[in-house]
């Protein structure tokens, strides 16, 4: 038999390999050096260097590996410039996490565990790598299930506190059952076209008059398993229980990198199944077979609008931003809901913009509930006084949640809109626009408790390290820079819009 | 002898599938509650091997082995961190684990 | 160094985060200082060097455009983030860095001691940066970015020692005057600048003054843009009826009125309008607009300058009136006679309010001139210095104010009518009488301070030194641009460096009538004898005839108090223009349509947002279970859905 294919699939899935090697030394390092590892984080940030030096690689490269038996033209995986981008997205993201653990107090407790810790983030980041260019249902449910698994443990890390533990729980019994809804769904699927490679399943659905219902409901079991990946409502319930029970650095890994892959898988899986062609103006055909726009538009409205009002009440900053990220979940999808390649523009480069405002936020609550051992709100009373830089930078942070001009926030939601108006959906324009309003109350309120509340005697000020200040740094560098330049990314991200099959 | 129907299989699985949701959704006991989300896996496992052999092709089945790793992997995870909140509050019970609301 | 044009706008940038961030830190004045004034002093060097480079070019290839990047690129609309280097934005150019660097030096020794030394650094920087988007910018967008962006510091300066009192208010009062009365003039030209975009299509300088030169537009639309433009120039640059919030400006510190207030800031409009020559060009009628407005305002700001006692006052008011000559030549088509007096002002007005500085620095915060006297005994060089400028402004013969005012008046009579030219000259006359009677009060007689109590005492090198080279500078300003009549066929010098950039517009305009040098030689020796005989009238009246002025004074008791009250303007202003829209305001959109209706919707709105919201939040119930619960439930939903749908 000739096996040659499979080698030469291996040239596609470099960064993948990467990542196993790094977990199987990992779990070797925490073998060897039981007593001290001070050297497992380094190993782990080479790891994912070398990894991101493999996903660099492939930009430009397109192509399909480990090719189907059926149709020898298409893969399990797909590699291709879309898939390039949101892997760039989980490596930036996981350096910063290890960066974050290094100064998390939550995990540095842990000493004797921490092979174990970075092995299951590099089970997360495979987990995701896959994900992202997977374009098989079986990997999608495998590189689900893996980037699931490892997530329950992380969120359960520090398990000898009963809220993190309880976080696990509830991770586990959410995710567990979604994503046996979604295997559910993908039994039917596969049983209604005879395939689980998305590509003949689009031909088999392009060609073959199917069942609609029964499409319907394969399609909306599947969509509960990524919904709950991306946390959108009605799927999002876990998102803040698990957010503020898990240690800070995981909770500020899964609501960047997790969200990413889980968007990444959305984007493909409807643009490979049921996009039939995209036309000159870059609007994407859609196959009449099932709904995806009314869908969409539906659950991105609910989802950031449960976001928002349910982040009104919260007093714990982690909650809080636990219910922003969902409500962020929410605009995204405003980016795929008007389907045509602007709105795509826009996800990326909302990510992009995303990616750094979030981990910013989360990594200054962890700096200050490293000291103080709380994220309530009136723990941050007069913090602007007493340590100006934290409160300075999370100000930024978060008015570039809010989307306010001058920061970065403003462009990714200015070319939201943008895609959205030009696609002719006022309604939903505005509906969203007067959540940006509603979210802006609960934002400038930390900004309030900063800035216009006198300290009282409880607040110290918070001390920083040179690494702690670098790390805030560089994140706050691109919020700044891309308000006001921010043509690079919009060029990014015009140039990595292509996902294979079009 | 005549071979068993398609739809017998896909209402079995059915019927499983709805048997765990409901499980899953009423019982109170986290480990029960596990129990009823393995038998959601094993009724989409049935529903494959059925296709597969309806369809004759063997991607179905191939998928019922990863599918039947997952699950393992999937109880071992689930138990030990039922063990774990086992050992901070001496209950396994759903309701009450709800520190976080709101 | 065209191509680094961007490092004058980098620098003063980067100098503003440095003292704006690490200033408390740095706490060492004279690091924060050095700082604050060497990126403004390097950005000068490099603004030099273009500028060195571009007289090297031939005169049609003068105009360079410095691409950053591509800000803005949506739908049809594409801004590019470009810095236009030409003649006139390097002379403004020059005049910012030169002037503005020399007044960071001097506020080292001014603001010695200040508890927030590095707040007013950071400030200044920050605002040569934004003045630096202004000039250089190369579209109406990155503009009027500059345009806010000076507007701003403007105001963070005037109120910069919010706690203290200022006349019958508060500092932080006078603050937001000025930003209040700027906006009704950006809101002029942010509809001026809607105008041109949906026009010309564009908001590029060099494109849509290209196309406003051969496209077919109706007068009527460029008269609208013009006027609105011209009404954005008015707020900034001071202009009837928006001038009133400059003198209060005054209550900033006096290195802030001397840079911005004086020199720099206030030309904006100046600079703005003859960028856009082209387009007032077009529009004749508002060009006449444009001069008598221009020389109203010198005449009455001239006339309320006359009996002024506090230094800085009578400094603001004749700031107003210069702002007022530049408008008027800018009327008249004299583009580059509005520039070139933009320059020579910068020179002299600031070397006043350096001067006016010193002297109150030395007074202990004195500021009636009617309590100084004699100080030329205390503090000679800034006397010398300061009365170089007084003479320059009054247009003594061989000084810089001389040659660009004169030129300004030759041409408000050759393009436009005998009429300005002699407001003109009369506002020439009473500005050297007032000058000399602030000169004559400060520096002779006797003192009429308590000399037990205050110690004048002259100011250290590093307020003297720069008053010393604004004081050359005032002198030798000039001589880049003699009139023709001395200098020949050809000969002005600035007038030949900016001649580029106004081709368009004197294309555009009537061809100027026939004169002859002999009316231009009467005219100034008119106006030079006048203005000579006002100084020698101040100085005779306010040395040893001082019952002259209070006989005046008495005699004219009703035209005294008037002009003592700026022609009760401010008091107009607040009665039909304040008053009625706070009434109006107060009855009916506060407590009625304010309180009653907005707040009713609004309160509404978020109290209804807050019921649902803890509505909402009782969802999360905290059990998993029931989480999965609503989960199935809206899977069921979305199937009955489809089912409905099918």
């Amino acid at each position: 038999m000739d096996l040659s294919f499979i080698t030469e699939s291996l040239y596609f899935v470099k960064p993948e390999i990467a990542a196993s090697a790094s977990i199987i030394l990992l779990v070797l390092l925490d073998l060897i050096f039981h007593k001290n590892k001070t050297i497992i984080p380094y190993v782990a940030l080479a790891g994912i260097i070398i990894t991101g030096i493999f996903v660099v690689d492939q930009f430009n490269i397109s192509g399909f590996a480990f090719l189907s038996t059926d149709n020898p033209k298409y893969g399990m995986i797909a590699v291709d410039n879309f898939g390039a981008f949101f892997k760039l997205i989980i490596i930036i993201s996981s350096i910063f996490v290890v960066a974050f653990s290094a100064y998390s107090d939550e995990i540095n407790k842990i000493t004797d565990r921490l092979g174990e810790y970075y092995a299951l983030i590099f089970g997360m980041i495979l987990g995701m790598l896959v994900l992202i260019s997977a374009s098989d249902l079986i990997l999608i449910y495998l590189s689900m299930e893996l980037l699931s698994l490892s997530s329950y443990v992380l969120a359960g890390f520090t398990k000898l506190r009963d809220r993190s533990s309880e976080a696990s729980l509830k991770y586990l019994l959410y995710g567990a059952t979604s994503t046996g809804m979604m295997l559910f769904g993908i039994s039917i699927l596969y049983g209604l076209t005879g395939s689980t490679n998305l590509y003949i399943i689009s031909a088999a659905l392009q060609t073959q008059s199917l069942n609609l219902l029964t499409l319907a409901f394969s399609i909306i079991l599947i969509f509960a398993g990524i919904g709950y990946k991306i946390s959108s409502a009605p799927f999002h319930f876990w998102t803040p229980d698990v957010y503020e029970g898990a240690p800070i650095s995981i909770t500020a890994y899964l609501s960047v990198a997790s969200k990413a892959a889980g968007f990444a898988l959305l984007i493909r899986f409807i643009k490979t199944t049921f996009v039939t062609f995209v036309d000159d103006n870059g609007n994407w055909q859609l196959l009449q077979v099932f709904d995806w726009e009314s869908l969409l538009i539906i659950i991105s409205l609910l989802t950031m609008t449960l976001g928002n009002f349910t982040a009104l009440w919260q007093r714990n900053l982690k909650r809080m931003l636990a219910y922003s990220s969902i409500a962020h979940a929410g605009y995204l999808m405003l980016g795929l809901l008007v389907f045509s390649n602007q709105g795509l523009i826009a996800i990326l480069i909302y990510f992009t913009i995303y990616l750094f405002m979030n981990l910013g936020a989360f990594f200054i609550v962890m700096v200050i509930a490293n000291k103080t051992g709380s994220e309530d709100i009136d723990d941050y009373d007069g913090l602007g006084f007493k340590s100006s830089f934290l409160g300075v930078s999370l100000a930024i942070f978060l008015v570039s949640l809010t989307g306010l001009p001058p920061t970065a926030g403003f462009i990714g939601k200015l070319y939201l809109f943008i895609a959205l108006v030009d696609a002719k959906m006022l309604t939903v324009a505005i509906i969203a626009l007067l959540n940006t309003v509603v979210s802006l109350y609960y934002y400038i309120r930390v900004l309030k408790h900063m800035f216009l509340t006198s300290p009282t005697e409880k607040t110290e000020k918070i001390p920083l390290n040179f690494g702690q200040i670098a790390v805030i740094i560089i994140m706050l560098i691109p919020i700044l820079l891309f308000g006001v330049y921010f043509s690079p990314v919009v060029d990014l991200a015009k140039s990595y819009i292509t996902i294979l099959g079009f | 002898m005549t071979s068993i129907p398609l739809e017998y299989y896909l209402i079995l699985s059915a019927f499983m599938f709805s048997v765990g949701v409901t499980g899953v959704l009423i019982r109170r006991n986290a480990i029960v509650v596990f129990m009823c989300i393995e038998l959601m896996l094993n009724s989409a496992n049935l529903t494959l091997v059925a296709f597969s052999s309806f369809l004759g092709n063997p991607i179905g089945q191939v998928f019922v082995f990863f599918v039947m790793t997952v699950a393992a992997a999937e109880a071992a995870v689930g138990l030990a961190i039922i063990i774990a909140i086992f050992r901070n509050k001496l209950s396994v019970n759903i309701d009450e684990i709800n520190i976080f609301k709101w | 160094m065209i191509d680094y044009i961007y490092l004058t706008v980098l620098l003063p940038l980067l100098g503003f985060l440095i003292n704006g961030l690490l200033g408390p830190k740095i706490k060492n004045e004279k690091l924060i200082g050095i700082i604050g004034s060497s990126t403004v002093g390097i950005s000068f060097l490099v603004v030099l060097f273009a500028l060195i480079q571009t007289v090297g070019l031939p005169a049609d290839q003068r105009t360079n455009v410095v691409e950053l990047f591509t800000w803005l690129n949506v739908a049809g609309l594409n801004i590019k983030f470009a810095y236009l280097v030409d003649p006139l934005s390097l002379t403004m150019a020059m005049v910012v860095t030169g002037v503005g660097f020399l007044i960071h030096v001097y506020s080292i020794g001014y603001m010695h001691g200040d508890k927030a030394f590095w707040k007013f650094f950071a400030y200044l920087n920050l605002f040569i940066f934004a003045m630096m988007n202004l000039i250089l910018g190369d579209n109406f967008v990155v503009l009027f970015l500059g345009w806010e962006g000076v507007g701003l510091c403007s105001y963070l300066l005037i109120g910069f020692w919010y706690e203290k009192n200022f006349e019958k208010g508060t500092v932080p009062q006078a603050a937001k005057k000025a930003f209040i009365v700027n906006r009704i003039g950006d809101f002029g030209f942010l509809l001026g600048m809607f105008l041109i975009y949906s026009t010309f299509d564009s908001l590029n300088f060099l494109d849509v003054f290209s196309k406003a030169e051969y496209f077919p537009v109706s007068e009527a639309t460029f008269g609208l843009i013009a006027i609105f433009l011209f009404i954005g120039a008015k707020g900034k640059s001071a202009q009837i009826p928006l001038f009133v919030w400059l003198p209060d400006a005054m209550a900033g510190p006096t290195p802030v009125s001397a840079l911005i207030h004086a020199a720099t800031m206030v030309t904006a409009g100046v600079y703005m309008v003859a960028r856009a020559s082209i387009i007032f060009a077009s529009a004749p009628a508002v060009m006449t607009v444009v001069a008598v407005i221009g020389m109203l305002t010198a005449f009455f700001a001239a006339t309320i300058g006359l009996v002024q006692n506090d230094i800085k006052k009578v400094l603001a008011y004749s700031t107003v009136s210069q702002l007022g000559y530049m408008f008027l030549a800018l009327g008249v088509g004299a583009f580059s006679a509005g520039i070139f007096h933009v320059m020579t002002h910068a020179f002299f007005k600031a070397l006043l309010f350096l001067g006016a500085g010193s002297i109150i620095h030395s007074m202990h915060e004195e500021q009636n001139i009617q309590k100084y006297g004699n100080l030329k005994k205390y503090m000679p060089k800034t006397f010398i210095t300061f009365v170089i400028a007084a003479f320059a402004i009054s247009g003594f013969p061989g000084l810089s104010g001389f040659f660009s005012k004169d030129e300004i008046l030759w041409y408000s009579y050759a393009n436009g009518n005998l009429f300005f030219w002699i407001v003109g000259a009369i506002t020439a006359v009473l500005t050297a009488f007032y000058m000399f009677r602030l000169v004559t009060l400060t520096f002779f007689g006797k003192e009429r301070f308590n000399k037990s109590e205050k110690h004048p005492h002259e100011s250290p090198a590093v307020m003297t030194i720069p008053l010393m080279i604004l004081a050359f500078l005032a002198v030798v300003g000039g001589y880049i641009g003699i009139p023709e009549i001395f200098s020949g066929e050809h000969g002005n010098v600035f007038h030949n460096w900016l001649m580029p950039v106004f081709a368009a517009a004197d294309r555009k305009m009537a061809v100027y009538g026939t004169h002859t040098h002999l009316e231009e030689i009467v005219l100034m020796v008119i106006s030079v004898a006048a203005a000579l005989g006002a100084i020698y009238a101040a100085y005779i009246i306010y040395t040893k005839r001082i019952e002259v002025a209070n006989k005046t004074a008495s005699k004219l008791k009703g035209l005294y108090t008037t002009l003592f009250n700026k022609y009760y303007v401010d008091e107009a202003y607040e009665f039909a223009v304040i008053k009625p829209i706070q009434k109006g305001s107060e009855k009916l959109l506060w407590k009625f349509f304010d309180v009653k209706i907005v707040d009713g919707i609004v309160n509404g709105a978020a109290s209804l947002v807050d019921v649902v919201s803890s509505v909402i939040r009782k969802m999360q119930t905290g059990v998993a279970q029931f989480y999965l619960i609503i989960m199935s439930l809206g899977i069921a939903l979305v199937l009955f859905w489809i089912i409905l749908s099918l």
